[in-house]
């Protein structure tokens, strides 16, 4: 039987598993003779589990980059972009020959054309939680051009506000107001 | 009996752990791990649970289980893994954290069935009939309270960026091997050691710091 109480740095290289096989045995037989160990053991393994949901709950920053157009790092997506430019320059150039602009093209960046290579904000999304109006709802919402996401969707509700063609701030005022 | 029976148990698993740390590296296979254990594969649950078992054993120590029945109930839960598994239950396998909530509710289990056989003696040997029972202090309590959760976030975000970034790269429950987290940002093994110790140490003092009155 080891006899010798447990250090809380060897319960710490026990909880990380860095322990020898031998030596964490004989630590775990001791903490089954000896109560103040196993709370020096479970204490260690409690801040572990702690530190390991911290790290769970802290939303890891993005990393930092360098900054250029994130489209650029896609090399097939270029490609494709670059290939589809070249195309509709050539069907441009074959089926209007009369119209062809003789100025240089002005995007210098063809890709842009390209939907799948827009910039990488994040969408309109809005929601349609309410099951009984979510259909008029999302009809609603795609004709303003916005993305719908229900029924348990996480964007914001559509606002259709009333317009009744007053400036801002007539009702709010105190004395006469020139329209 | 416990610590006798799973010693056999416990050394091999520490060996296979040694050797999937030294490979340095290798989570590519972690998904392909899962794939060929859900689809019932023994040597992929093997390599499974040799990679996570002392993760579950440190989670039930945590709740408070002894050493030993922390080594069965650990057992338990894999083999309910697997019998999942086997039953076409399981759609996916996402360890550490799947194997470590059963555990947990495996704990929680015979935490209930001990107060139930308590109960079968006298009221009197139940411990809630000297101190009134906080329903929130279960086994299936959360770990930290929102107030440490704040203090080591705080502290958290007086370490530098790349201990932070160490620290959650080796703690988010993806179980990289130090040895990986050093390939990800470029350092040394010895020194992502460092700086996680050091980050552990204030985190450390920040949990275990009285909640301001």
């Amino acid at each position: 039987m080891n006899q010798r109480h447990i250090h809380p740095a060897e319960a710490e290289l026990y909880v990380l598993g860095e322990m020898e096989p031998e030596a964490a045995a004989a630590l775990e037989a001791h903490t089954l003779e000896c109560a103040p160990c196993a709370a020096v053991l479970q204490r260690e393994a409690l801040l572990e589990e702690q530190l390991r949901e911290v790290a769970q709950a802290t939303v890891p920053e993005p990393q930092p980059q360098v900054l250029r157009p994130a489209r650029w790092s896609r090399p097939a997506r270029a490609a494709v972009g670059v290939l589809l430019a070249a195309a509709a320059a050539v069907a441009l150039v074959l089926l209007r020959p009369e119209q062809a602009d003789p100025s240089p093209p002005q995007n210098d960046f063809p890709i842009l054309a390209l939907p799948e290579s827009l910039p990488e904000e994040p969408l309109r999304l809005v929601a349609c939680p309410d099951l009984s109006s979510q259909e008029a709802c999302a009809a609603q919402a795609f004709a303003r051009g916005l993305m719908v996401q229900y029924p348990q969707g996480v964007g914001e509700v559509p606002r259709y506000d009333g317009h009744a063609g007053l400036p801002p701030g007539v009702l709010e005022a105190d004395g006469p107001y020139s329209l | 009996m416990g610590a006798a029976l799973v010693q056999p148990l416990r050394i091999a698993v520490r060996q296979e752990e040694e050797s999937a740390r030294s490979r340095g590296g290798g989570r590519e296979d972690e998904a392909e791990l899962a794939q060929r254990a859900l689809e019932g594969d023994r040597t992929a649950w093997d390599a499974l649970i040799a990679r996570y078992h002392h993760r579950v054993v440190v989670s039930l120590l945590a709740r408070g289980v002894r050493v030993d029945r922390a080594h069965e109930l650990a057992q338990e839960t894999w083999a309910r893994l697997v019998q999942q598994q086997q039953k076409g239950l399981l759609r996916e396998l996402r360890l550490p954290s799947l194997a470590i909530t059963q555990a947990a509710y495996l704990a929680a289990d015979e935490a209930r069935r001990q107060r139930r056989e308590a109960l079968a003696g006298s009221v009197e040997e139940l411990p809630e009939a000297h101190h009134p029972v906080d329903p929130s202090a279960s086994a299936e309590r959360r770990l930290l309270s929102e107030e440490q959760l704040s203090r080591a976030q705080a502290t958290l975000s007086q370490c530098s960026t790349s201990a932070r970034r160490i620290f959650l790269l080796a703690c988010d429950g993806q179980e990289l091997p130090h040895a990986e987290v050093a390939a990800r940002v470029g350092l040394s093994v010895q020194r992502v050691r460092q700086i996680l110790c050091e980050v552990r140490k204030k985190l450390r003092s920040a949990l275990e710091e009285e909640a301001a009155p």
